[in-house]
This record gives structure tokens, C-alpha cells and sequence, in this order.
């Protein structure tokens, strides 16, 4: 065996900041032996370190306390296997979502998940932010694509959970446990996801809607006439909702639903449900995802699909009155959103942030900010208050990272 | 399950709990629901794993979250340990007792608690059944998506512990898919919501965690569950083949093709034989055959399916038959989930082994099966999702000729080692439990054990709930970092904690 060479490193600066706190250095480790090797050095040092995918979403939770090093993971980019009649792959964390899609589209098969910026992203990232798109309406969120990952713990040790069968129960599931985990329990290495067949056909048909429960009505109706969409995603367009719905399947299936869709809405006086041209489509799920990373503040919500009317009428309209050029993606049966928009006074914003929480706190909703300017996050917590089960996150976080040298006070209740 | 005489595990000495306790325990659940003469004990003393035999110390029946917490913290008091079970339909010893323990039966806790249609999620305590919950949905054209075999009579309880799978979970996924949240009691007797029917809660996903934990992590009391929306159509077929190998080619050509099927379900000779003695079903015996279903909106599976069954035939299927009702499709599948039991009729004892392959590899395997079945001299009835290449072995044998189940057992072993040399996995949807503890570290190195110990301990430091499963050797938590100790920068004003 011979010894990991040491990772490149270099001085952080003002760029390599994490919520305005800048690391002194910046390691840029070639392979996950030399990211453990990192590791390893900094948990001797006693130094608090930080992760950096492709930098989308370092807006995210609350500045670190302290951020002695960030590790990139730019250069672990390898497809470890793909195993196309097995559909499934494993690749490094720092791979973009689009360099995986490319690699598995030459089989016909794709990674059932489509944020935002899929050029940026990378597989680590989209892991630790929970990322996702519309077809989340159809096919689920990372967690349901997810079946292994390896990590490397804050100590230096590397551990895997879950393995490369889609099917498989045995051991605790720290796949799931690592989605959603901002960097705080270990380093992403590698993941490993069940892929899905690249659909034969596809296409986008946009219905309008007056009001949010326009919006809700419509998703219901589906649901009632068995409709299956792949993606349902609504986006504010001045008074009115712009509701794009996307059929994938076989070409049978996917005229048929279509036509149905058609005769559903033609049941409403006034409405229409037009179908798109592919480009007209790329161009709605294009503007789709500009909304979805618009700020300069942005606010992810979760919500009770039926609680929408009374949430937009009442403190998301004053949210987002409070907000220059405000927009508005809405994913009527998941029960998310995102608003966006330019603050105009700092503490009224944070004002109106609280009162939604407030008004979501009985059911268990959340408003996360993903973006805010300093001095609206000078007035209001981007995660808003910890949730029932605080104490059992915060044993999780002590028994993997002990010292609390992970991204230590970003996360959820400072986590 | 006919091989109850088989004894792989032999119980240490039966710890007794003092009378004392016993007495306190009755007081908390109600005498009824305290179980401590050794006599009605024996009951409890495995789960459908029945060659694991220990018998617990007492039984209780508690009827609320309430009685589960106060028999937790009486249980801690004396340093108890305590082991839930639901059904005790599971088949790797998840649910065994250990000695002089406290088993937490939630067989009492079946209430469904709360159905909201508009948003899609149903609240229920963990002793409900698994098919109760569709029956419950069923009129209003909703449906609970995982199907275990022994659906009709598991709880939801027990499915969250195992993570349970069934013949659909290809296309919809397993227990974790379905499990919004879940209200639990922890090993110190702490009640904490974990997830809840809203996405995306800030947080780690502590549901995900609980999902398949074992039993080891906290005693579910109540369960959020996401409900679907039944599907317009469904269509399946029944199709025959010389071999295994035309039917696992069958296998690959559909899911080649695009097709998801909602369930894909192989059954070689054997199996197919103790199906039909069983069930009197008029299935000719042929070396192998699939069960397929799809479904989804009408045009999309009638076009899969007519794809499908082309395809079937392309790779060799001998006759394609096509349900003309319900009827006829609810019979087929009958002989499918009735195959375990149904191999009772053709051997007098039987092991279920439970593996996962990579699923082109199915062919292989089964040739290999066969290799390994030959040199042992029993017989292996092979029955399987063959869409996620979970396989079922039912290794056949008699337990009166001597050695013949300790060669079951060895041929067992020899299975699930064949499915990680090719890359897949000890179980895919009955749990390590405390059958197959002895895999794990073949299946996973030190520090992915460590690591997953780790999780327990954030869960249960005392490690008092169902000790002894999952992992090979007894670990201890070691206590937790004390209070946090500033770093020297942080004290001199150089860095800050906000």
C-alpha cells in the first residue's frame, strides 16, 4: 500500500466564504482517500470544517461558528459503476447532476430528479440540501432515489450504509440519514441510486387558475380522475397561476392523460388548458427554474396541500407584499412552494417570515429561508424554531461528530 | 411454519422478573394485559423465525402511548430490557425476546386514528394491519401501498420496525416510502414526534432512521402514513416457461424495455408445485413462471402490458394466461403470496432464506442455487420479486434425519453468500433480526457498523430496546461529550459561535 498523497490546498479567501465566514485553507482532494486524509489531519487539529459542492446553495442555514477549512469536492467526479440492466449508479459526490444525466441518458435511463441548475449542482450537494424539482410530484424526492452512500465521519473514518440493490434492509439507513444533512454528520463521498427508464414521450400542458385554491382544485380533480403527472408545478404570473403539468410515459398513455386533462379543465367555465410546443415547454420549466433560484431572498414552504387558500390569502400575502418583484412556484400536491423576492425593509419582512411560520406551526408546516440578505437574517432564523424531535437530532449530530467540527451552528437550531 | 423443532437458538436460563414488578406492570396495563405465568409466555417466545426460541420475563399489552411510556420507565427502574412486537409474523427473529426482558405487545393499539383524504395521509396506532388500512381507504379509492406476503394479518407497527417491502414495492417502494412520521417512545421512556404529514421538515430525517431500525431505536406508538390514490387500471398475466432461464430473460427484456411493472414475481418448478397443492389452482407443471402486474392510467397499461406479455413470449413463455376478472387475478396471486406456507405441504420443515441479487444476474444465480442444492442433497423451492432480484429460497428438509438441518442451515448461508459476492444484500425486506446477525459483518466492515451503532446510541444509550439484533457483537454507547468547551480561538475573540 503506499500513502495517500496529500490533497491540494490553498489559502481560503473572501470567495471560498460560507455565509460570510472565509476558511483559512481550501483542499481539493483528488480522490476519497485523500478527503479522509483531510479529515483525519483536521480531527487531530481540532479544526471545524466545512463542504463545498458546486457552491448553489451556500446561502443556506445559519453561518458557521467557526470554519478552519472548506473541503471541495470538484475533483471527485468519477462514475465509480453503472450497471444500466441493474439501473442503478455509483458515483462520487462531487459529479453534477447533469454529467450523471448525460452518462446514463446514452442507456435511456435518467436519475428520477430535476432541480434547478443541474449543471452546477452536484450529487453531494443535492444530497445534503434535500434538492429537487417538479418530477418530485411523481417520482418521489431524494430520499426514494437514494439505496447506498459512503461518508467519510468527522473523524477521518470512512462508513457505508445501504448497498447497490434496490431492495435491501440490512443495517440502520444512513442513506436516509445523510439526506437533508447540511455537511453536519460527514463528508458525502459516494452515492449510489436506483435509476429510471427515460420516458418515450413527453409533454407540458399549462391550465390557468385564478387563486391558490384554483390551483388546489385542479390538482384534486387530477388526482380524482386518476390522472398520473410527472410533475405538477404552478407559477404566479401576475394575478394568476400558470399551471404547468407534465405527462411521461408511453405514447398511449401519455395522449390519453393528456385528453383527459383537457376535458377535466373544459368542464370549468372560462377555462382552457393549453397544450405546449416542446420549445413553448422548455420555456415554461426553464422559467420554472429561474423562479426557483431567484432572490435575493428566497423562502422554501411546507405547508398541508388543504391549508394553501388560507396560507396565500392570509400571511404569504403579506410576506410577499413585503417583497419587491415578488414570485411564487407552487407544487400543489406535495404541499411546497417557494417565494421569492427583493426585501424591501428588512424587519417588516422578517415580520411577515414569523407570522407565516406562525401560522404553520399547529401543523407542523415551515418556512426555511434559502436565500436572505444580512439584514433580514439579522431578524429572523432561516430555519424558524427546531422541531419536536430537536433533541434526538441534536444526540445524532454529538454521536457522529462529537467535537462539532462539521459545519458546526449552520444547520437547524444551530446544529 | 413447520420447522418449530429446530432449536439454533438455545435460551440461557429463563430470567424471572420479580413478583414485585410483575405486580406494578399489571397495575399500569391492566392485569389482563400482563402476561407472566410461563404457560401463556411460550406464545411470545419467537416470531415467525420459530426455530429462535427465548422466553421473554413477562408480556404486557399496553393500550396507549401513556401505558407504553410508564411500562418503559418501570422497565428502566429494573434495568430491564424491552422488546416490541407487533404480529409477530416477522421471519428473522426481529421480534425474539431476550431473557427476562419486557415484550411490549402493541396488538391492542389498532385504531385508526385519523383519515385526511384532501391531504393525503392517515394517522394509525401500530397495531393495526397492513391490509387494514387499504380496506379502510379502499371506499374512497384510496389505497396503503407496501403489501407484505402476510399482509392480512402483520401490523403497520411491525413494517415500520422492518422496513417492510411485498410484491409491489418495485414500482412504489417500501415501508420507508409511505412513513411520514411517527410517534415514538424512546428507550428512557421520552415521547418524541418524529416527521409529521408536512414534507420536508427542518432537520435531520429522523423518520428515514426509524424506518427499519429494528426495533432498536424507540417503540412506535403511532404512525403517519402517505395513502395513494388507486390507480384507474390494473393489468396482469400469468405466464409459464421451460426454465428459469427463458423467465428471468423474460425478466430483463420488460424492464430493458421501459416498462415498470407494479410487480414482477418469478416461481420456478417447485414452488409452482406447492402453490397448487395448496391452492388447487390448475397451473401445469413447468420449470417456471411469472406473475406481472402494471397499472396506472388505462391506455399507458394497456399498452405495457400488451408489450409485456409480447416480450414474455419473444423470451420463451410456453402459454401467457390472462385473467378474465378480478376473480381469477385475485387467485393467481393467491397461489403467488400462499407459496411460503403452501411449501409446508411438500416438505415437512422449510427455511425462507431472503436475499437480494442484482437482478440481471437472476439466471446465474439460480444456477448456481441449483449447484448448491445438488451438493446438499435438499431440495430449494425458489420464489421471487424478480423485478428488484429479491430472492426467496425455501430450503426444504427434514428435521427428523439427522444433520439435514444443519445442512439447511449451511445451504442457507451458502445463498446468502452467493448474493454478496455478486454485489447485493443479506435481506431485502425481513431484517437482520437475530437470524442473520452473524452476515452482517460480511455484508458491512467495522467502522459501517460502528457508524450505524452510533445511530443507536443517539436513539437508545442504555441500549434497552431489543438488544442483540442487527449487529454481530455487543457494543456499549460510551457516554456522550460533555458540555461544549470553547476553542481557544473562539475565547480570544478570534472566531465566534452565533
Amino acid at each position: 500500500m503506499t500513502a495517500t498523497a496529500p490533497a491540494a490546498v490553498r489559502a481560503g479567501t473572501s470567495a471560498d466564504a460560507i455565509l460570510g465566514v472565509a476558511p483559512k485553507e481550501v483542499f481539493s482532494p483528488a480522490t476519497i482517500e485523500e478527503a479522509a486524509a483531510v479529515l483525519e489531519e483536521k480531527a487531530r487539529a481540532g479544526a471545524c470544517v466545512g463542504f463545498v459542492g458546486g457552491g448553489t446553495a451556500l446561502g443556506l442555514g445559519r453561518p458557521p461558528r467557526r470554519l478552519d477549512a472548506v473541503l471541495r469536492t470538484e475533483h471527485l467526479t468519477r462514475i465509480v459503476e453503472h450497471a444500466p440492466s441493474d439501473q442503478i449508479i455509483v458515483v462520487e459526490a462531487g459529479i453534477t447532476l447533469a454529467e450523471l444525466q448525460r452518462a446514463v441518458g446514452a442507456h435511456r435511463q435518467r436519475l428520477a430528479l430535476d432541480p434547478p441548475l443541474p449543471e452546477r449542482r452536484t450529487i453531494g450537494g443535492l444530497l445534503a440540501t434535500n434538492g429537487f424539482g417538479a418530477r418530485r410530484t411523481r417520482y418521489g424526492s431524494l430520499r426514494d432515489l437514494i439505496i447506498g452512500v459512503s461518508l467519510v465521519r468527522a473523524d477521518g473514518v470512512p462508513a457505508k450504509g445501504g448497498g447497490k440493490v434496490v431492495k435491501n434492509v440490512a443495517g440502520f439507513d444512513l442513506p436516509k440519514m445523510m439526506v437533508g444533512s447540511l455537511g453536519t454528520l460527514g463528508l458525502v463521498a459516494t452515492v449510489t441510486f436506483r435509476l429510471h427508464p427515460l420516458p418515450d414521450s413527453d409533454i407540458t400542458l399549462v391550465a390557468r387558475a385564478r387563486t391558490a385554491r384554483g390551483v388546489r382544485e385542479l390538482a384534486s380533480a387530477m388526482r380524482g380522475a386518476q390522472l398520473e403527472p410527472a410533475a405538477v408545478a404552478a407559477l404566479l404570473q401576475g394575478e394568476r397561476f400558470d399551471v404547468a403539468i407534465r405527462f411521461e410515459g408511453f405514447p398511449a398513455g401519455v395522449a390519453e392523460q393528456r385528453d383527459r386533462l383537457r376535458q377535466l379543465v373544459g368542464q370549468e367555465p372560462g377555462s382552457a388548458c393549453d397544450i405546449l410546443s416542446e420549445a413553448e415547454a422548455r420555456a415554461l420549466w426553464e422559467r420554472h427554474d429561474a423562479l426557483r433560484t431567484a432572490g435575493p431572498l428566497r423562502a422554501k414552504l411546507a405547508f398541508l396541500p388543504a391549508a394553501l387558500e388560507a396560507l396565500a390569502e392570509g400571511p404569504l400575502a403579506n410576506l410577499m407584499g413585503a417583497l419587491g418583484e415578488p414570485s411564487f412556484v407552487l407544487y400543489p400536491t406535495l404541499g411546497l412552494g417557494f417565494v421569492a423576492g427583493l426585501p424591501k425593509d428588512a424587519a417588516l419582512v422578517a415580520q411577515a417570515v414569523e407570522s407565516v411560520r406562525g401560522s404553520l406551526a399547529g401543523t407542523g408546516g415551515s418556512l426555511v429561508l434559502e436565500e436572505a440578505p444580512h439584514d433580514v437574517r439579522a431578524h429572523a432564523d432561516p430555519w424558524g424554531p427546531p422541531p419536536a424531535s430537536f433533541e434526538l437530532m441534536r444526540a445524532l449530530k454529538a454521536r457522529l461528530d462529537p467535537e462539532g467540527r462539521l459545519n458546526p451552528g449552520r444547520f437547524v437550531g444551530g446544529i | 411454519m413447520e420447522n418449530g423443532t429446530r432449536a439454533s437458538v438455545s435460551a440461557a436460563p429463563d430470567a424471572t422478573v420479580s413478583r414485585s414488578v410483575v405486580a406494578r406492570m399489571a397495575a399500569l396495563v391492566g392485569a389482563r394485559n400482563c402476561i407472566s405465568d410461563p404457560s401463556e409466555l411460550g406464545t411470545y417466545e419467537s416470531d415467525g423465525l420459530t426455530s429462535f426460541r427465548v422466553t421473554p420475563g413477562l408480556v404486557v399489552l399496553p393500550a396507549s402511548t401513556e401505558e407504553v411510556v410508564a411500562v418503559v420507565k418501570l422497565a428502566r427502574e429494573n434495568g430491564l430490557a424491552l422488546v416490541a412486537r407487533g404480529a409477530g409474523t416477522g421471519l428473522s427473529g426481529g421480534a425474539l425476546p431476550v431473557s427476562g426482558c419486557v415484550v411490549v405487545a402493541l396488538t391492542r393499539m389498532k385504531r385508526i386514528l385519523e383519515v385526511d383524504l384532501e391531504n393525503g395521509f392517515l394517522r394509525v396506532q401500530p397495531g393495526v394491519a397492513n391490509l387494514d388500512v387499504s380496506k379502510h381507504l379502499g371506499p374512497a379509492g384510496y389505497y396503503y401501498a407496501p403489501d407484505p406476503s402476510s399482509q392480512s394479518v402483520c401490523t403497520i407497527g411491525g413494517n415500520v420496525s422492518e422496513n417492510s417491502g411485498g410484491a409491489h414495492c418495485l414500482k412504489y417502494g417500501f415501508t420507508a416510502n409511505h412513513v411520514l412520521g411517527a410517534r415514538v417512545v424512546l428507550g428512557d421512556g421520552a415521547v418524541v414526534d418524529l416527521g409529521g404529514p408536512v414534507l420536508d421538515g427542518p432537520g435531520y430525517d429522523l423518520t428515514g432512521v426509524l424506518v427499519g431500525g429494528e426495533g432498536m431505536l424507540g417503540i412506535v406508538t403511532e404512525v403517519i402514513l402517505r395513502m395513494l390514490r388507486k390507480p384507474q387500471a390494473t393489468r396482469t398475466f400469468f405466464a409459464t416457461f421451460p426454465s428459469t432461464d427463458e423467465a428471468g430473460n423474460a425478466v430483463s427484456r420488460i424492464i430493458a424495455s421501459g416498462v415498470v411493472p407494479a410487480a414482477i414475481e418469478m416461481m420456478d418448478r417447485l414452488a409452482m408445485q406447492a402453490a397448487v397443492a395448496a391452492t388447487g389452482l390448475d397451473w401445469p407443471d413447468v420449470g417456471a413462471s411469472l406473475l406481472m402486474d402494471v397499472d396506472g392510467p388505462l391506455a399507458e397499461v394497456e399498452h405495457t402490458s400488451r408489450h409485456s406479455v409480447e416480450l414474455a413470449r419473444a423470451a420463451g413463455a410456453l402459454e401467457i394466461r390472462i385473467p378474465k376478472d378480478e376473480n381469477e387475478r385475485a387467485l393467481m396471486w393467491k397461489g403467488r403470496k400462499s407459496a411460503f406456507a403452501a411449501v409446508g405441504r411438500i416438505s415437512p420443515n422449510y427455511i425462507v432464506q431472503d436475499g437480494v441479487i442484482p437482478r440481471s444476474a437472476i439466471a446465474e444465480v439460480l444456477h448456481e442455487i441449483a449447484e448448491l442444492s445438488k451438493k446438499a442433497g435438499l431440495r430449494v423451492a425458489n420464489v421471487f420479486h424478480a423485478g428488484d432480484g429479491n430472492l426467496h429460497p425455501l430450503v426444504l428438509y427434514d428435521a427428523r434425519v439427522p444433520g439435514q438441518e444443519k445442512a439447511a442451515e449451511e445451504l442457507g448461508g451458502a445463498i446468502l453468500r452467493l448474493c454478496l459476492r455478486l454485489g447485493g444484500s443479506i435481506t431485502g425486506e425481513h431484517g437482520v433480526g437475530a437470524e442473520k446477525v452473524a452476515y452482517m459483518g460480511e455484508m458491512f466492515g467495522e467502522a459501517d457498523l460502528e457508524t450505524m451503532h452510533r445511530v443507536r446510541c443517539a436513539f437508545d444509550p442504555a441500549r434497552r430496546l431489543n438488544p442483540g439484533k442487527v449487529f454481530p457483537t455487543p457494543r456499549l454507547c460510551g457516554d456522550l461529550p460533555g458540555p461544549y468547551v470553547p476553542h481557544p480561538s473562539e475565547l480570544s475573540g478570534e472566531a465566534t459561535r452565533g
